[in-house]
């Protein structure tokens, strides 16, 4: 195999061990890496832009649904639910003046709700877990990014999204969301 | 008795064959397989061959947690690139090729050849040498001293048998180089060994 002429330590050299087993088994390490699912850097991307597409159909939906049904249930959002900025700690829970305004409307909600018919409680409802499941979501992502403004914001805007939606539904506008109250 | 020998030798010689086809044919399926994503049949291979790859990577680094790193990095990157083995060259010469480039990415990379050689010199004896005895461990250990370049080359064509020209492909310099490099470790090697009465 080589072309040169072999001395004693070329020689000797050849005697060495070529085979060497390790001292751990290093397979586990290798198995991780390529038995994982190759994640891309896109997954948080799509799963914002999947997340954007919900809300935006949802949202739509429940405007269609509203001014089909009936003017007198469309409320107009107050100028104190546009909020722009948000900041937000690790943990995204209600302020407690949030949770009353939203215990409110609830209740009245579910006797507005009572008096739809099946159909249209069900179409209600379903924009509803929708909006909620998109939140929930949101929070997850906002959990692993917390300083992404933009998730931010559309944390605000399912939450307003939420409260507009009892609203139009329960014809109340006496409980306000402000942004301190999140 | 002699023709009954003779016939052993030739039975013993015929299995060998036989065997060496069978470790050939099992390894073409073995890779087959994994180039279909059987992580299984990969690991299969890896058994076959991570001593060989480990010897190679701990020869070259002379450090255990280098060694170590380098195999895991190998077999990663073999893995990914499963896809592009063609067969043109043995599946363990292409293993070779990938575990070298490792080792100097990772000496590129990590730019802690001076630390490694610190640390050999103040650890006695390197991890590498225990695997051999008596003059081997102290060639071993003379190798093991080497500057990163002339080692890389010895171990390449000395301990494993590659020509210059295969060694100078897989570092990147040209065969010349490489003699050139193997001249200057035989200097120094003998130079090292000669206190010791290893006659070079």
């Amino acid at each position: 195999m080589n072309d040169e002429h072999d001395d004693k330590l070329i020689a000797a050299a050849r005697h060495l061990s070529t085979e060497i087993s390790p001292e751990r088994d290093l397979w586990a390490g290798i198995a991780e890496q390529i038995e994982a699912p190759k994640r891309s850097r896109w997954t948080p991307m799509l799963a914002q832009a999947a997340a954007v597409l919900v809300l935006i159909a949802a949202s739509s939906g429940i405007t269609w649904y509203a001014v089909q049904e009936d003017p007198i249930l469309i409320t107009e959002i107050r100028p104190e639910l546009m909020v722009e900025q948000a900041a937000f700690g690790s943990r995204y829970t209600l302020g407690p003046e949030f949770l009353d305004a939203r215990d409110s409307l609830e209740a009245g909600f579910d006797q507005a709700l009572g008096r739809l018919s099946p159909e249209q409680r069900a179409d209600v409802e379903a924009s509803l877990t929708m909006l909620r499941r998109v939140t929930a979501d949101i929070n997850v992502e906002l959990n692993k990014d917390p300083t992404n403004v933009y998730l931010q914001e559309m944390l605000m805007k399912s939450y307003r999204e939420e409260l507009a939606l009892m609203q139009r539904v329960g014809g109340l506008t006496r409980n306000v969301m402000r942004r301190n109250d999140i | 008795m002699a023709a009954l020998l003779t016939a052993t030798v030739t039975d013993y010689s015929a299995c060998m064959t036989l065997a060496t086809k069978t470790v050939a044919v099992d390894e073409s399926a073995l890779i087959a397989k994994a180039k279909r994503s059987d992580t299984r049949a990969f690991e299969s291979l890896y058994r076959m061959h991570v001593d060989r790859i480990y010897g190679l990577c701990l020869r070259m680094t002379g450090n255990v947690a280098e060694a170590e790193d380098c195999v895991q990095e190998a077999f990663i990157q073999a893995w990914n690139k499963l896809e592009k083995f063609r067969g043109d060259s043995a599946f363990s010469t292409w293993l070779h090729r990938i575990a070298v480039n490792s080792v100097l990415g990772r000496i590129r990379k990590s730019k802690r050849e001076m630390d490694r050689i610190q640390v050999v010199a103040e650890t006695a004896p390197p991890p590498v040498t225990m695997h051999d005895t008596g003059e081997m461990r102290d060639l071993s250990e003379a190798i093991d001293r080497l500057p990163e370049g002339a080692r890389h080359v010895f171990v390449l064509y000395a301990v494993y048998g590659y020509t210059h020209e295969e060694a100078g492909k897989m570092l990147g310099i040209a065969a010349g180089t490489s003699k050139a490099q193997l001249h200057r470790a035989r200097r120094l090697l003998a130079q090292q060994l000669e206190e010791q009465g290893f006659e070079a």
